[in-house]
């Protein structure tokens, strides 16, 4: 596609597909395993059997076709998003803190998404993605001046930073309208943690396209990202149009981060943890990257929300806490280590 | 300028003038809002009603009980963990070198929390003092944590560090809060809001006393706060022992945020902002310009609340949501006109 995707040497294609079929089994496992978990514990041919053998006279088919299922192709679709997006700005932006959570895309969306909900009364999700988008690609622009206007320019720490601040107002805002608007706000208050509960199916179908566009549009740039992470002037000298490339980019994070958070909520970390440990197997080509956090991010968000709901029977833990647990001390590790 | 030497000079410090007029003037400003605070609200009253109640000639028994029960400990409350604050924020500035540390951000706040929050779940039964002694012992974890994990080098890493510390410490409390009986879980979600709303005469007497000793405690220090502020070569050569003297501080400004935490939940920011404001306001002396944080502080809780519960009467914006609203861009402005690169 452009000229920086160097050919594949035969080992490094058998060993990259090869890890690429491992983490399609491993996805396909936690989406069982994600199913088969609930109040009523279902056997894992139980499970592919509502699946491949639909019996609508089978309770344990409904339960697993009706109210499981959903919740299991929602984690799926939104681990992928967001692990794609967080990889995409990690590689280039050159920043190894970049997360759609961090650099305050996702307070954008979510703000966006509850003024919509509590002042224009918006009921339908159809067209929540993109107003989603809108705050999310606002507070995106918002962070990353504070972050250039800042001395030195916007390095990791002055973006991080930027964000956090930002990230923080964002909230305080979106708890006023809350403790302002405490009927219409109910359904929203579950939703503001990230959680993958009481989702259906309809509102899948509204993010679903955006999200196929933004993984689309990753896989078709990644060769392009590779060229990026290297720095912008090797991009230039390899013939991209590195500012046209950066913003195609940018659409594409936005549209994956807005997308997930219209679905599941800000569901922080998940893009700063995935492309990393990625990264620690597969180097630093982004066409491997990309379909590997995809994939990887899937699963993860699988086994997350397995836990969330084994962890403290029978109460949920909201899915977005338990990603928090496993990504600040991440965070707190890459400051220590990859920050001057 | 009135110079203060006690105990051989190991406590001596300097007031200028425009420090004391400014001192006497936040104390002024104090007042009238302690008076606002007092008249206003759902249940309305002018301000000699107020006096008539305070002196013990109310006018009901209504304004009695409003007055006595529900906003005077409120206000004093406000005042007392404003100033905690705003102190713990100055010691850990001036700890860590760092015009953006404030405990709430880096997570310091967040351990009392968790720990609160942890002994409300756990052992229900167990309360009073036990929230205290436990809120100082989560955040002495936290900071420690940071201290270990951070080691020497960039301060503001420091403060990246605190964050993601301060994100995991509240998904771990929130995480808790699941597991909890729900009404417990509720009560301690507007506390963690940082609500001064349920405060009571027994948390105004834990914090005064806790307030007046630790203000013992910073003015002892003061001393060696200006030679801290140089950097840590300086101030041995100045002849502080910076050990000793580095443990004290952190010390300190966790006691000071813990107890406030435990009583009104993590306020964020106040501990950024009120040190500023007072470097902005006067150049002076440390024991000065630590009384002068304490009253800032202060005036900025006790502000916050009024404003929050009476803008959108009736319902009540939290304070810690207000000092967010305010403390975040100021955090963004520090940031931006900071001289060294980032």
């Amino acid at each position: 596609m452009t000229s920086t995707a160097q050919p594949h040497s035969a080992s490094k294609l058998a060993y990259s597909s090869l890890g690429l079929l491992i983490g399609l089994a491993v996805l396909i496992v936690f989406f069982v395993w994600h199913i088969s978990v609930g109040a009523k514990s279902l056997e894992f041919s139980t499970v592919l059997q509502a699946l491949f053998q639909y019996d609508d006279s089978q309770f344990s088919h409904m339960i697993v076709r009706e109210l499981r299922m959903p919740r299991a192709l929602i984690a799926l679709v939104v681990g992928a998003s967001l692990s794609v997006a967080g990889a995409l700005m990690q590689g280039v932006t050159r920043n190894p803190l970049a997360d759609p959570g961090l650099l305050g895309l996702m307070s954008g969306a979510a703000l966006a998404a509850v003024l919509a909900v509590t002042y224009i009364g918006m009921h339908t999700m159809a067209w929540l993605p993109l107003i989603a988008a809108m705050g999310a690609l606002l507070s995106a622009l918002l962070v990353w001046l504070v972050a250039s206007a800042a001395p030195g320019g916007a390095t990791p720490l002055s973006l991080t930073l930027s964000g956090a601040a930002i990230s923080g107002f964002i909230g305080a805002i979106i708890s006023i309208i809350h403790l302002l608007n405490q009927d219409t706000f109910e359904s929203l208050r579950g939703w503001l943690v990230g959680s993958l509960s009481g989702r259906d199916l309809q509102e899948l179908y509204w993010s679903l396209p955006w999200m196929i566009v933004g993984l689309v549009g990753a896989v078709v740039l990644a060769p392009s990202v590779t060229a990026l992470a290297m720095g912008d002037e090797s991009a230039a000298g390899l013939g991209i149009n590195v500012v046209k490339r950066k913003a195609q980019l940018l659409i594409c994070v936005v549209i994956l981060t807005a997308s997930s958070v219209a679905l599941a909520g800000p569901l922080g970390f998940i893009g700063l943890v995935i492309p990393h440990v990625v990264r620690m197997f597969m180097g630093s080509d982004y066409r491997w990257i990309v379909p590997y956090s995809a994939i990887f991010g899937a699963a993860y968000l699988l086994g997350i929300d397995v836990l969330a709901r084994l962890l403290m029977r029978p109460q949920e833990i909201a899915t977005g806490l338990l990603t928090a647990i496993v990504g600040a001390p991440l965070l707190i590790y890459l400051v220590r280590v990859r920050i001057k | 300028m009135v110079v203060i030497r006690l105990f051989n000079e190991a406590f001596s410090t300097r007031f200028r003038p425009i420090g004391l007029t400014l001192m006497l003037a936040g104390l002024l400003i104090w007042l009238g809002l302690v008076a606002a605070s007092a008249s206003l609200g759902s249940f309305n009253m002018n301000l000699a009603e107020v006096w008539q109640t305070v002196i013990g000639n109310a006018p009901s028994a209504q304004h009695e009980l409003v007055v006595w029960e529900f906003r005077l400990p409120r206000t004093l409350v406000a005042g007392l963990v404003g100033a905690l604050f705003a102190l713990s924020g100055a010691m850990l500035q001036n700890l860590t070198r760092n015009s953006l540390a404030d405990p709430s951000l880096v997570g310091i706040s967040q351990g009392a929390a968790l720990a609160v929050v942890t002994m409300v779940i756990v052992f229900p039964e167990v309360s009073g003092y036990w929230r205290e002694v436990s809120a100082f012992a989560g955040s002495l974890l936290v900071a420690l944590a940071i201290r270990v994990v951070a080691g020497k080098g960039n301060s503001l890493k420091f403060i990246l560090m605190g964050i993601g510390m301060a994100a995991l410490v509240s998904a771990i409390t929130s995480a808790m809060l699941t597991y909890g009986d729900i009404d417990r879980a509720m009560s301690a979600l507007a506390w963690l809001a940082g609500s001064i709303n349920s405060a009571t005469w027994s948390d105004v007497k834990i914090l005064s006393v806790a307030t007046a000793a630790l203000l013992i405690l910073y003015l002892v220090q003061a001393r060696s706060m200006s030679p801290m502020s140089l950097g840590h070569e300086a101030s041995v050569g100045l002849g502080v022992n910076i050990n000793m003297l580095a443990t004290t501080q952190l010390v300190t400004s966790v006691l000071a945020a813990a107890l406030a935490t435990a009583v009104v939940g993590p306020l964020g920011f106040v501990g950024l902002l009120a040190p500023h404001i007072t470097r902005t306001m006067v150049k002076t002396g440390p024991a000065n310009f630590l009384l002068l944080t304490a009253l800032n502080g202060a005036l900025l809780v006790l502000f916050a609340d009024l404003v929050g519960r009476t803008l959108f009467a009736p319902v009540q914006i939290a304070a810690g949501l207000l000092t967010s609203l305010i403390g975040a861009p100021f955090f963004i402005w520090l940031m931006l006109s900071r001289k060294s690169q980032l």
